[in-house]
């Protein structure tokens, strides 16, 4: 028999390192000889979108699109320490970090300009699309690449560094702040269980998922569909079948994960309330995607089936197993 | 307004990576390169003999590196320095590196791995973090308690909670060992630039490997560079070391470029895992839907190496209560060696595994109380002003509400 049910999970995140260890992200900003900005990170793109983003937080400062960046992420002889790509940081921290540094060096741009425009102050100056103008009279104007070749052998080059805040809690209670900031996320999933297959599909399923201020919403909802996927593996597919410290299932012919096939139609939904620590109000989303999913799903088993599923993964076995327990009751 | 924060960008790593155009290091070839193979431990726990003559005596093979060949420490990890490059005297756990073999190709590599003979005199493994926890218990590193951390939360007085509590749900959650299933099989190449020796692998921290490199080699960090090119997903997956040190030794010492590639197989054995948790939960709630208090021992399974142990069950810990405020709440969590695949990074870092216990609590206390369960929650949850089970104010961008209230108004019993 088919049975189907609903169900909810809903949960928070503390993002970064915590408990007072020092979470330190350094990036670097540069003006290069044609105009366009360099940057400098030691974020690594896993596939997470960091390349895309820190353009894009970049670019802010400059008043302008992605193109304006030039981005150096990937070589330690060039690029300065931004702390792993772990821990839901890298958007917050390194976020943060370039952030500081790309304004710091928009203002030393704009002083050039304030020089080479021989104006009297910087006041009115704006910044945007690769050129400085004064805002009330926009003829008075000066493109950062006239700027970049004005320099000669002097580079306007900036660096800064962002540390998160969390302290060290109280060893016997427990007691402080370990991270900063929080998000939080829900999921609600309708799921279809074969009682005689032991079978769990996901009929229906949505995520809500807190970003402060989402950087880029295209790649917020790709993370929300990785982490679902992630989610319902981890709530139903996936089981290394330990044997004495032998992981039998070593392949993905036998250690299985949710396929495209499997997937549900995702409803995501981006819940904005800027955080006024982040990036343009942004939190770290990578993690906490993921954590929703498999208590929404358990919960919807139970709803469906009327047992209670305490062990993941809820393999067709162990569903199986329960639902024959259940029944001699 | 703004001009770039906010807008749909397109990815800039997406075309590359769907034409295929994007160089992973298994995509690196270099003149004259070797290739290099891993030795891995068959039993989860032994004192070895390592025997690589025959092994070195094939035509084609330069070298077999083994805990001997280090230059500078035999150690690596991330929080306590507890791997081996290469296990020298003991193997705590099934994959763990003996020895390294590099040759004029991956074939030859291959034939000399069946040749090294490592004698194995085995030692009772344990497996199960309970059991590795009681006194007498083998131990997994030498002189040494398995169960390597502790995090206590003591809030308000849970007794107390409990027994002004109307209803009361006691259960035991269990979460399995999962691996990260990254696309992408560890692969990298290692070679030298005049005194520095280059490492490219796909990894989540080049600096941090660049320290290790350093410290494996006994040279300074100057002499290592990191490159970092494509990484086919990581998830925490790539924050421990795996291959780096092996190739850097390898091209280092034999002044030459050095290849080497995991197949599935392999990057199961060796990268980490998610911690399992064994999860007792005690919640205690009012007629009226309040929660009055939470008990809950946690214990996480570490596997042989300690990887990121505190960091994962303490953040379990902080977590333990969910989004909801408790007054009265008692936790301990607690992060044990054993024979196991080593546990360390994986999304959620040890927030994950809570909310399969959590999340069911809250649905069998709304039940108990006749209450739907989104409104049982919302009685709870956490709100601007909202104080956490480790006394942390949450004073801004709280929306744990605003969560709930978007999904349970797409999906709920009235609009199937």
């Amino acid at each position: 028999m088919k049975k189907r049910g609903i169900g909810y999970g809903c949960t928070f995140y503390g993002t970064g390192y915590g408990n007072g260890f020092p979470d330190v992200s350094v990036a670097e900003a540069e003006l290069n000889s044609d105009g366009k900005i360099n940057v400098y990170v030691g974020a690594t793109e896993c596939g997470q979108g960091s390349d895309t983003i820190m353009r894009q937080i970049a670019a802010e400062s400059f008043g302008s699109s992605v193109e304006i960046i030039n981005y150096y992420s990937t070589d330690t002889d060039i690029m300065k320490d931004s702390g792993t790509a772990a821990a839901s940081r890298q958007t917050y921290n390194t976020g943060n970090a370039l952030r500081l540094a790309s304004e710091k060096l928009k203002d030393r741009v704009i002083e050039k300009a304030k020089d080479l425009l021989n104006l009297n102050t910087t006041v009115g100056l704006k910044i945007e699309n690769g050129e400085v103008f004064l805002n009330s009279f926009k003829a008075t104007k000066i493109s950062l690449s006239e700027i970049a070749s004005s320099l000669g052998d002097e580079k306007l080059r900036e660096e800064a560094t962002f540390v998160a805040h969390s302290t060290e809690m109280d060893e016997e209670t427990g007691q402080g702040c370990p991270y900063w900031p929080y998000t939080f996320g829900a999921a609600a999933v309708e799921v279809e269980v074969d009682t005689e297959t032991g079978k769990v599909d996901i009929i229906r399923a949505a995520s809500a998922q807190d970003v402060g201020r989402a950087i880029n919403p295209e790649l917020v909802e790709g993370q929300m569909d990785g982490g679902f996927a992630m989610g319902y593996g981890y709530a139903v597919f996936e089981d290394l079948n330990l044997k004495n410290g032998k992981i039998v299932n070593n392949r993905f012919t036998n250690y299985l994960i949710p396929t495209a096939m499997d997937m549900p139609e995702l409803e995501k939904i981006i819940i904005e309330d800027p955080e006024s620590t982040g990036p343009y109000g942004a939190k770290g989303i990578g993690e906490p995607v993921m954590t929703y999913v498999a208590p929404a799903i358990l919960n919807a088993i139970y709803d469906a089936t009327g047992v209670r599923m305490t062990e993941i993964p809820v393999t067709p076995e162990r569903l199986l197993k329960a639902l024959k327990e259940s029944e001699t009751k | 307004m703004y001009s770039s924060v906010g807008k749909r960008e397109f990815r800039v790593d997406a075309e590359s990576k769907v034409t295929g155009k994007a160089i992973y290091p298994q995509d690196i070839y270099m003149d004259g390169m070797l290739h290099g193979k891993t030795f891995r431990s068959s039993v989860p726990h032994a004192r070895i003999k390592v025997d690589v003559s025959e092994a070195e005596a094939i035509e084609g093979v330069v070298k077999v590196f083994t805990a001997k060949d280090i230059t500078g420490e035999n150690y690596h990890g991330v929080l306590f320095k507890d791997h081996e490059v290469f296990c020298e005297k003991k193997v705590r756990r099934i994959g763990d590196p003996i020895a390294f073999v590099v040759a004029e190709t991956p074939e030859i590599a291959e034939e000399a791995l069946k040749k090294i003979v490592v004698e194995y005199d085995e030692i009772e493994g344990v497996f199960d973090p309970v059991k590795a926890m009681e006194e007498g218990a083998p131990q997994v590193h030498d002189g040494q308690n398995n169960a390597v951390y502790h995090y206590k939360i003591r809030k308000g007085d849970v007794e107390e909670g409990f027994a002004k509590s109307d209803v009361i749900v006691e259960k035991e959650y269990r979460t399995g060992m999962v691996d990260h299933a990254f696309l992408q099989p560890e692969a990298g190449i290692s070679y030298m630039e005049g005194d520095k020796v280059v490492v490219c692998v796909s990894t989540q921290y080049p600096h941090f490997d660049r320290i290790e490199v350093a410290e494996a080699l006994g040279i300074p960090e100057e002499q290592v560079r990191i490159l970092n090119p494509a990484i086919g997903g990581a998830f925490g997956g790539r924050e421990d070391i795996t291959m780096q040190i092996h190739l850097a030794l390898a091209s280092r010492t034999l002044k030459k470029p050095v290849k080497s590639i995991y197949d599935r197989e392999e990057s199961f054995l060796a990268h980490s895992k998610r911690h399992a948790f064994i999860m007792k939960y005690k919640t205690g709630a009012t007629s009226d839907g309040k929660l009055l208090a939470t008990e809950v021992t946690i214990i996480g399974d570490t596997g042989a190496y300690a990887s990121w142990v505190c960091n994962v069950l303490r953040k379990g810990g902080v977590h333990a209560t969910g989004p909801y405020e408790v007054p009265n709440v008692k936790v301990d969590s607690y992060g044990v060696y054993t024979n196991n695949p080593f546990a360390g990074a994986m999304r959620g870092f040890g927030a994950t595994q809570p909310p399969v216990a959590y999340e069911q609590q809250m649905d069998i206390i709304a039940e108990k109380l006749g209450m739907d369960p989104i409104e049982f929650r919302m009685k709870n949850i956490f709100r601007k002003g909202s104080i956490t089970a480790t006394g942390q104010e949450l004073y801004e961008s709280v929306t744990a509400v605003e969560c709930l209230e978007a999904v349970a108004s797409k999906i709920n019993k009235n609009n199937r």
